[in-house]
């Protein structure tokens, strides 16, 4: 109870709080109402009134209620309410529904039942400070939006050759530079060189958990809109990179090239509102990702180039190991 | 019963190899008999041939011989005639016709013991008087002269002359004068103008020049006409010996008869050698059939035990990769089963730690208005004057920061009173759940289905969507002697079958009848319906219209398979868009046994 998130009640942000479960609602209410204004509602259907009536700062919802579900709610609230920061609430990790909140309800953050009662005060304090700085305009996220010629390049990271192709098949109608990368190695120089604009990635690169780098790029350069292609579906992941790495995207393998088409030019809208309105990409902060992880990750990315390179220490190897530590330094801020 | 490929082919196929075997041994031997009949038949036909022949040589060479010699006999009898007749014949004629035989005659035959009429003694003594009258005459002696001395040296051997009454008047041999013939078909041929001949062998003859032995004789019957040439007038009894002809045409014969034997012994030889090849081609055959019988044989074996040894290994596969498949099953539907429940539990987890976690902080907060409360009291109970006077400057910073009321206090008290309410929440699930899995009990009880029906709905609750709701319509106590975890499985299958077909919004009814005889449990879905193609199917194991990776296809054969080991029957009724009903029906007095099914 140490972060006091707003010094006057005027300036106290509105919480609405979604749950079937009375118990939910009231130890929310508990423990929510000393810094923000609480509002309940035991149904979608209650919620819905209530947004239409209120300015929310933040909505919570569960997933699982009769009628309405939290996605369903969360998803129609992005419509109403798109100031809203939205916080789904899961006592299990369904993918289906995990899958629709990330990519239709957008939702800010995932908090597992049981939530952290010193947390998760935090975390909406966070929200209601970022609901208030801007609100991104709903109609320029339609999926149905034209491609841009201005679009900055998209940067494609996956170990596997058949999914480049695919890609570039998918987007050869669309005018849009496209870098590949195979290994994260790559993906660093490319990332270094290039103004990236939007980021696609498999979940795992030459054997390498490559979410490590969309957080600590999210972290460091929060306006490059990161989309992930995996063929991974696991919820556990899903829910952290919407945590830690705050993913646009998250489309499951195999996908139709139409369907790939519409997410990137929707990932590349959305870049260029982060990128014209800087204080809209704080809207997609994200948590501190551990100094243990960027270490581990400066490991994997040698030993990547040294394997490779196929000898343990070549002699040429060095200096290029030398330069992808030093890039990453650069790029990720260790 | 299992069906024995290899024992049933070896059996059957053994059958019919020994009949065909059978049959070719036995056709072998028919044709080897036939061949040998018709190689018989052969030479039996051709040694009759050649015997026919030769006797019909032999019988024309005597017919020729026989009739050249009556011509020769004709001949000499006319001559004999025309030479004897004016020397004595005539005379003889004459005189030996006055004697009177009629009285001999009138002597009448008897019957020998083979039944052939034969003269009596008396009769051949009457005609033998007869006889030495006639011998006693002059003219006898006279022609029986001429007679000697004309056939002197010839290959006459005898000439007898009968009168046309029979009566012999003369003969070359003496004795037989005065012998009756009248009874004699070559003189009674001869009688109506028939010469006859004959030709037989005599051991002993009596010929002109004494006795002759082993001759074979030609003794002709010829009629002897008078001057006037129409009229017999005696007939003429000429022997010839014709022996030396009849030994040629013997000897023709033998010769004949020697080529014929020999002939028909190469022919049987011959038949024998063809025999001996065609029985041998002919075993060879067959051996080679049945040889190439064996190797086939031999070979349909192989075949055979190897798709035999194929189908056990599928059939062990099958079975084990069933048994995986209902173990998965079980583990599926118990994995949803424990996402669910950790779902629920998650939920009074959340409260009770959270307002445990606030109490506490709350508790902590209420530590100092105790302290002063408790100090106020002690004051007191020291004093007893009605009004005390508190010095607050010390302490004022302190009070003042208490923001804590009366009604937090309250507040706490609800806080933990959700708690206690989310214990029990959890107690109840926790119970539910053991109710459930029944992982103790896995022996049969008598079991009240409403109370499964009650737990498999609460656990039920948790896995399929909230938007679906489920209806309970219990009769009294349905009461079957079952397997309970074995029935939660089955109602479990059912009602999350039932949720599938729902999808998102509508209505599961799950109700239990008893009737007199039954014990009916019914869930009922207003889903979208099961289609009719794919209606008959959903029992079967590994049918389902999921896609593939979704679902083993074995639920509802698994469920089947229980419902039937407890005696039970389970029934489906579907219409598109309004919706299924399964029916759960067990008979009453259920004394099944059950198999256990928790593998």
């Amino acid at each position: 109870m140490t972060h006091a998130a707003q010094p006057d009640s005027s300036q106290r942000g509105k919480v609405l709080c979604v749950d079937d479960e009375p118990g939910i609602l009231r130890a929310l209410d508990w423990l929510l109402r000393r810094h923000f204004d609480v509002v309940t509602a035991n149904s979608g259907e209650m919620a819905m009134d209530l947004i239409r009536d209120n300015d929310f700062d933040v909505i919570i919802s569960d997933q699982r209620m009769p009628g309405m579900t939290g996605v369903e709610l969360l998803k129609a609230a992005r419509q109403l309410a798109p100031r809203a920061m939205r916080i789904l609430l899961t006592g299990y990790s369904d993918l289906q529904a995990v899958l629709a909140s990330v990519n239709e309800g957008e939702v800010f953050r995932f908090i597992n039942k049981p939530w952290n009662v010193d947390e998760l005060p935090v975390v909406v304090g966070q929200a209601v400070g970022l609901s208030r700085t801007a609100a991104p305009r709903v109609e320029d996220e339609q999926e149905d939006a034209a491609p841009q010629r201005l679009a900055d390049p998209i940067l494609l990271v996956d170990g596997d050759a058949s999914v480049h192709q695919a890609f570039d098949d998918a987007l050869e109608e669309v005018a849009v530079t496209v870098f590949h990368a195979r290994t994260l190695a790559e993906a660093l120089e490319v990332l270094d060189r290039e103004q990236i604009g939007v980021l696609v990635s498999e979940v795992r690169v030459g054997g390498f958990d490559a979410t490590r780098l969309i957080r600590m790029l999210k972290a460091k350069q929060p306006e490059i809109v990161s989309v992930i292609l995996s063929g991974e579906h696991d919820a556990e992941t899903i829910t952290s990179l919407i945590n830690q790495g705050q993913i646009y995207r998250y489309v499951p393998k195999p996908v139709r090239a139409g369907y790939m088409r519409l997410v990137v030019s929707s990932a590349q809208n959305k870049h260029r509102q982060m990128r014209d309105n800087p204080e809209l990409a704080g809207r997609h902060e994200v948590e501190a990702v551990p100094a243990w992880q960027a270490e581990e990750m400066e490991q994997d990315l040698a030993r990547g180039e040294r394997r490779r390179a196929g000898a343990p220490e070549p002699a040429s190897g060095v200096g290029l190991l030398q330069g992808i530590v030093t890039t990453f330094r650069r790029l990720l801020g260790r | 019963m299992r069906f024995r490929l290899v024992r049933y082919f070896v059996l059957t196929s053994c059958v019919a190899f020994l009949a065909v075997a059978a049959a070719l041994v036995f056709f072998q031997q028919q044709q080897g008999e036939l061949f040998r009949s018709v190689q018989s038949e052969e030479a039996k036909f051709f040694g009759e041939v050649q015997t026919s022949f030769a006797d019909q040589q032999a019988r024309s060479a005597r017919r020729d011989l026989l009739a050249i010699h009556e011509g020769g006999n004709v001949n000499l009898t006319r001559l004999f005639a025309n030479t004897l007749w004016d020397q004595g014949l005539s005379a003889l004629l004459e005189r030996a016709g006055e004697i009177d035989v009629d009285q001999c005659r009138a002597i009448p035959d008897g019957q020998n013991a083979d039944g052939r009429t034969v003269a009596p003694p008396e009769k051949k003594a009457c005609f033998a008087e007869i006889g030495a009258q006639i011998r006693a005459l002059p003219e006898f002696a006279f022609l029986n002269d001429k007679v000697y001395r004309a056939m002197h040296r010839s290959s006459v051997f005898k000439i007898k002359v009968y009168d046309t009454r029979g009566v012999t008047i003369y003969s070359s041999e003496h004795a037989q004068v005065g012998d009756d013939k009248i009874a004699n078909a070559g003189f009674l041929g001869a009688m109506v103008g028939t010469p006859t001949s004959e030709l037989t062998h005599r051991d002993k003859f009596s010929a002109f020049e004494g006795q002759v032995e082993n001759r074979d004789l030609i003794s002709s019957y010829l009629p002897l006409y008078g001057q006037d040439g129409d009229s017999i007038i005696a007939v003429f009894e000429v022997y010839s010996d014709v022996t030396r002809f009849v030994d040629r045409i013997n000897q023709t014969q033998a010769e004949t008869r020697a080529a014929q034997a020999s002939n028909l012994q190469s022919i049987a030889a011959a038949s024998e050698n063809s025999q001996l090849l065609i029985d041998g081609s002919v075993k060879r055959l067959v051996g080679v059939l049945l040889g190439l019988l064996a190797v086939l044989f031999a070979i349909l074996f192989l075949i055979v035990s190897r798709a035999d040894r194929l189908l056990r290994q599928h059939e062990a596969e099958r079975s084990r990769s069933q048994q995986q498949l209902a173990q998965a099953e079980k583990m599926a539907s118990l994995g949803q089963m424990v996402a669910g429940v950790a779902h629920q539990l998650n939920t009074p987890l959340a409260f009770s730690k959270s307002n445990v976690t606030m109490a506490m902080e709350g508790m902590r907060e209420l530590s100092a208005p105790v302290d002063i409360a408790a100090r106020l009291a002690a004051i007191t109970r020291e004093t007893h004057d009605d009004v005390v006077t508190l010095k607050v400057a010390g302490a004022r910073r302190r009070l003042s920061g208490m923001q804590l009321r009366g009604s937090d206090v309250d507040d706490m008290r609800t806080m933990l009173g959700d708690v206690l309410g989310g214990i029990e929440q959890m107690s109840e699930m926790v119970t539910n759940l053991r109710d459930f899995t029944r992982l103790d009990r896995n022996k049969t009880v008598d079991f009240d289905l409403n109370k499964s029906l009650r737990n498999v709905i609460y656990v039920a609750r948790s896995v399929i969507p909230t938007t679906i709701a489920i209806e309970e319509r219990f009769d009294d106590a349905p009461i079957l002697n079952c397997n309970v975890s074995q029935m939660n499985q089955v109602f479990l299958n059912l009602i999350n079958n039932a949720a599938q077909a729902i999808g998102k919004d509508g209505s599961i009814t799950v109700s239990s009848q008893v009737t007199a005889d039954a014990i009916e449990i019914r869930v009922r879905d207003n889903g979208h319906g099961i289609r009719g193609d794919v209606l008959p199917h959903i029992f079967e194991p590994y049918f389902s219209t999921k896609p593939k990776g979704e679902g083993t296809g074995i639920g509802l054969s698994i469920a089947r398979e229980i419902v039937e080991n407890h005696g039970g029957t389970i029934e489906v009724e579907s219409t598109s868009d309004e919706g299924t009903t399964f029916l759960v029906k067990f008979p009453q007095a259920n004394e099944h046994t059950i198999i256990d099914l928790a593998a």
